[in-house]
């Protein structure tokens, strides 16, 4: 792991510790999801993560009609 | 864990700070890691959110300021999710849903994204617009000139750069704690209504229901999630730096609900002036024969502060989160010729919200009301991925994924925000429902 605090002895007599900014710093590995595919998702997930969509596109659907209205389109 | 290892000198890099002591060190490192935490709290405190806790104050008081206590924990425990998510894969959240949820999923919460940003970002330039007006600046000018400047911020090529200058603009919100100590407020009386949850004397309105949820969903807003997770990842932070980036997200949510708790005091000083509010801007102009010149001007500058915070804040998050998806090269890190794509969304963002605001009779209230309700509805889903990832042990490991007390807290946080925007969906969509069924009463 790169390390962003190091404690150096600069010389025998000295204790010194250093700080490196994370931009100035090593890159490190991260968790990478590249190659872990689609998370699996139970049916249970799914449905719900579905039901969710419809009901938010319903009620994006009902807030133009409103915002429609305000503006006096309809 | 001991972040402190012994390493040789030539591995340090050249751009290395030496400090004497252990402790200097701490603060140095806390002062190079913080950034995304504070940004993301503070740019939060954006137009719409000064006008929805001016308001509080000025119709309600101090009545309101525990809503503000207990949005503390929330505002934390969501976006301190984000920063483990963030320094774990060191990916935007964009591309973690396109890569884990795949293109269906991500293109809805990227179509979402970039719609409720968008109107977010006319609101911010509606709210410049207004308050350099009560300066005697015509919009024609201003807006322009505003849209300028923002787009110089982020084209500096250097990540640093553009996070100083933020941080500075975040840290002028202290000034409403000046506007504060002015209006010198009954301290007893607001101690009091911040632990001790009351509502206004008189009968529970809709008006108050409304405005009850209007503060939370000012204060938590899905742009948070997409632009601290970008942030971390362009800033680079590393596995060592998370209790520092958790620590910079608690001092920046610490930091924004006191602004949040001054602008609602600001409120309720003109209140007792006998000002009616409509904008902020209107109730600098109508406070300054009482309060003076120099407290009207200082209401209309941190009015455009905030403005400006939450436009650069919000347009980059719609960058970070289009480029991730497109695969673009998409850092503050790189210049306009190495990154044009990233930077081509982010200025288009801008000048099509400006665009919007210098159309004449635009609807402007009807498209601030909309924000206001589409952030609401769109919240709990963002956050349903979010619970979603840090669950997702093949990706994060146990290190970094949640522990059962955190889905405890985080789904009931989600089950609140659910019911809050369903309620808020309804009364902007069916102003009088609740009235019909009798639930509360009507203002006036």
């Amino acid at each position: 792991m790169t390390t962003m605090t190091n404690q150096v002895n600069i010389n025998s007599n000295e204790d010194c510790f250093y700080v490196i900014h994370p931009l100035d710093d090593k890159h490190e590995e991260k968790c990478n999801p590249d190659n872990l595919g689609r998370m699996p998702l139970s049916p249970a997930v799914k449905y719900s993560l579905l039901s969710l969509r419809i009901y938010l596109i319903f009620m994006v659907g009902l807030v133009i009609y409103r915002a429609m209205q305000e503006m006096g389109i309809f | 864990m001991n972040n402190i290892t012994k390493m040789n000198q030539e591995d340090i890099s050249s751009k290395a700070v030496k400090v004497k002591s252990k402790w200097m060190q701490r603060i140095v490192n806390f002062l190079m890691v913080m950034g995304p935490g504070l940004i993301v709290m503070e740019a939060d405190n954006d137009a719409g959110a000064v006008s929805t806790y001016m308001q509080a104050g000025a119709n309600y008081g101090t009545h309101l300021m525990w809503v503000l206590l207990l949005l503390l924990p929330i505002t934390y425990f969501i976006q301190e999710m984000i920063v483990r998510l963030g320094i774990a894969t060191g990916q935007g959240h964009a591309a973690l849903i396109y890569k884990r949820f795949g293109k269906w999923w991500g293109a809805f919460s990227l179509g979402d994204l970039m719609i409720v940003n968008f109107l977010t970002i006319v609101t911010e330039f509606a709210a410049i617009s207004l308050a350099l007006q009560a300066f005697g600046l015509e919009p024609l000018y201003s807006v322009p000139v505003a849209a300028l400047a923002l787009v110089t911020l982020v084209l500096t090529g250097s990540y640093l750069r553009w996070e100083r200058t933020v941080i500075i603009l975040c840290f002028m919100d202290l000034a409403w704690f000046c506007l504060v100590y002015f209006s010198s407020p009954e301290w007893g009386t607001v101690l009091q209504h911040t632990v001790v949850p009351t509502l206004a004397d008189g009968p529970i309105t809709s008006d108050l229901i409304f405005l009850i949820i209007a503060i939370v969903g000012t204060t938590i807003a899905p742009w948070q999630l997409f632009f601290q997770q970008s942030c971390i990842a362009d800033k680079r932070l590393r596995f060592s730096d998370i209790k520092t980036a958790q620590m910079d997200t608690f001092l920046g949510a610490c930091f924004t609900i006191l602004v949040a708790a001054a602008m609602m005091l600001v409120g309720d000083y003109s209140n007792s002036f006998g000002i009616k509010f409509e904008d902020p801007a209107q109730m600098a102009l109508a406070i300054a024969p009482f309060a003076g010149e120099m407290f009207k001007n200082a209401i209309l500058l941190l009015m455009i502060n905030a403005a400006v915070l939450g436009a650069t804040a919000v347009s980059l998050s719609s960058a970070w989160a289009w480029g991730e998806v497109k695969g673009w090269e998409n850092s503050l890190q790189k210049s306009a010729k190495e990154a044009p794509s990233f930077y081509a969304t982010y200025v288009l963002c801008i000048l099509a919200a400006a665009g919007v605001v210098l159309i004449p009779d635009a609807p402007l209230q009807t498209i601030i009301l909309s924000v206001q309700v589409l952030a609401g509805l769109m919240l709990p889903s963002a956050i349903i991925f979010l619970q979603l990832l840090l669950n997702d042990k093949e990706l994060l490991g146990e290190r970094f994924a949640n522990k059962r007390w955190n889905n405890w807290i985080n789904w009931t946080i989600v089950a609140i925000l659910f019911v809050l925007s369903l309620a808020l969906a309804v009364q902007v969509i069916l102003p009088d429902f609740f009235n019909d069924f009798g639930l509360f009463t009507t203002d006036g």
